[in-house]
């Protein structure tokens, strides 16, 4: 058996997130929020359009660490917490190979985008495709996928790298088509950096 | 608790939803580095764009909430933002208001302590986010649109405070 995508994606879409009696939701070892999508999305899209030319760089990559960073830590709490032990892993025969998978059943079953691997080559190279994606609903120019690139960028890192905490930095993902743009999907291309 | 939650679940898209309104789950790392950015932009009006975002994002949110359970009084259409603020993970607040303005104390802070978690204390307050918020707050409370009222982050629990404390006025 390898994981089952959708078996996993249906059991870990139940799960709910709630704020506890401080009005917080610490889970995953961080601390969780649950933020409308309008929100996320026009931030983006007014910090770029004031931008000038020579500072969009920095922009985007400040919205991509953004996300990397959240999907490094939390990613981790993630694929070692009781959830992802009791529904993924007695799954598990492929070894990373196969927490990846588990991770993107995760990435779409929290809503972040209905996403798979289409092409992977174990600590090298993988490729992503997403039917769908919050980021595809902003408004502005260009592939505009920011969150989706850091989390991407993260998992690998976490399946892959040194071990956590140790191995931030070691891959890099860029977005090669976007719904946003007209594309069919989003393709995502993460690759050592 | 008294807001009404309906949380509820795309098939097709896995896309979550609270009361209709797409929501997505991130962590303290993702806010602590979106509210670093836009004060690092600040040549730019970062820090006045997350504000206002908030500000717009949230307002239509109370107000929708308030237009759907026909809430008239301003105390019971402040406690939706109140709460919300609870649901949406960002911690607890205690709200004193009249339409001229009042005061916010934040006695959990999911952005502040977050920020400390991340990066220790800082040597100025952080909570843009939460600055937007209560601007949304109290104008949807008093039936008035957004920029209404001025917020001022007065202490912080970013910087070592007890409580995070903030001034809200009329403008």
């Amino acid at each position: 058996m390898t994981v089952m995508r959708d078996t996993v994606v249906k059991a870990l879409a139940k799960c709910t997130v709630q704020g506890d009696e401080n009005g917080l939701i610490p889970e995953y070892d961080v601390l969780v929020n649950l933020l409308p999508v309008s929100l996320l999305n026009k931030f983006s899209e007014r910090i770029l359009a004031v931008a000038p030319a020579d500072k969009k760089d920095l922009v985007e990559n400040g919205l991509v660490r953004a996300a990397y960073e959240c999907g490094y830590h939390t990613g981790c709490g993630i694929i070692t917490s009781d959830i992802f032990n009791d529904v993924v892993l007695p799954m598990v025969t492929e070894g990373e190979k196969d927490i990846l998978r588990g991770a993107y059943a995760a990435f779409t079953a929290w809503g972040w985008a209905k996403a798979g691997i289409v092409q992977l080559k174990e600590a090298e190279k993988m490729v992503i495709r997403a039917n769908d994606y919050y980021e595809a609903d902003s408004v502005g120019e260009g592939m505009r996928a920011y969150m989706f690139r850091g989390l991407c960028q993260a998992f690998f890192d976490l399946t892959y790298a040194d071990p956590y905490p140790d191995g931030m930095d070691t891959y890099v993902c860029q977005q090669t088509k976007g719904i946003e743009v007209g594309d069919q999907y989003g393709e995502f291309v993460v690759t050592k950096k | 608790m008294s807001l009404i939650l309906d949380y509820s679940l795309d098939n097709e898209t896995y896309r979550h939803s609270l009361n209709g309104q797409p929501v997505v789950m991130h962590s303290h790392h993702y806010l602590a580095l979106i509210t670093k950015l836009a004060q690092d932009l600040g040549d730019i009006g970062g820090a006045q764009i997350l504000r206002d975002v908030v500000e717009e994002s949230m307002w239509a949110i109370f107000d929708d909430y308030v237009q759907k359970n026909d809430l008239t009084a301003p105390l019971d259409r402040c406690n939706v933002g109140r709460e919300y603020y609870s649901v949406f993970g960002l911690g607890k607040m205690v709200v004193t208001a009249n339409e001229s303005g009042g005061e916010v104390r934040l006695i959990r802070s999911h952005i502040d302590e977050g920020w400390v978690m991340k990066w220790g204390p800082n040597h100025k307050p952080v909570n843009l986010f939460t600055c937007g918020y209560i601007a949304a707050i109290f104008a949807v409370a008093f039936k008035k649109p957004v920029k209404s009222y001025t917020v001022t982050e007065a202490t912080s629990m970013a910087c070592g405070d007890a409580e995070g404390k903030f001034i809200v006025k009329l403008s």
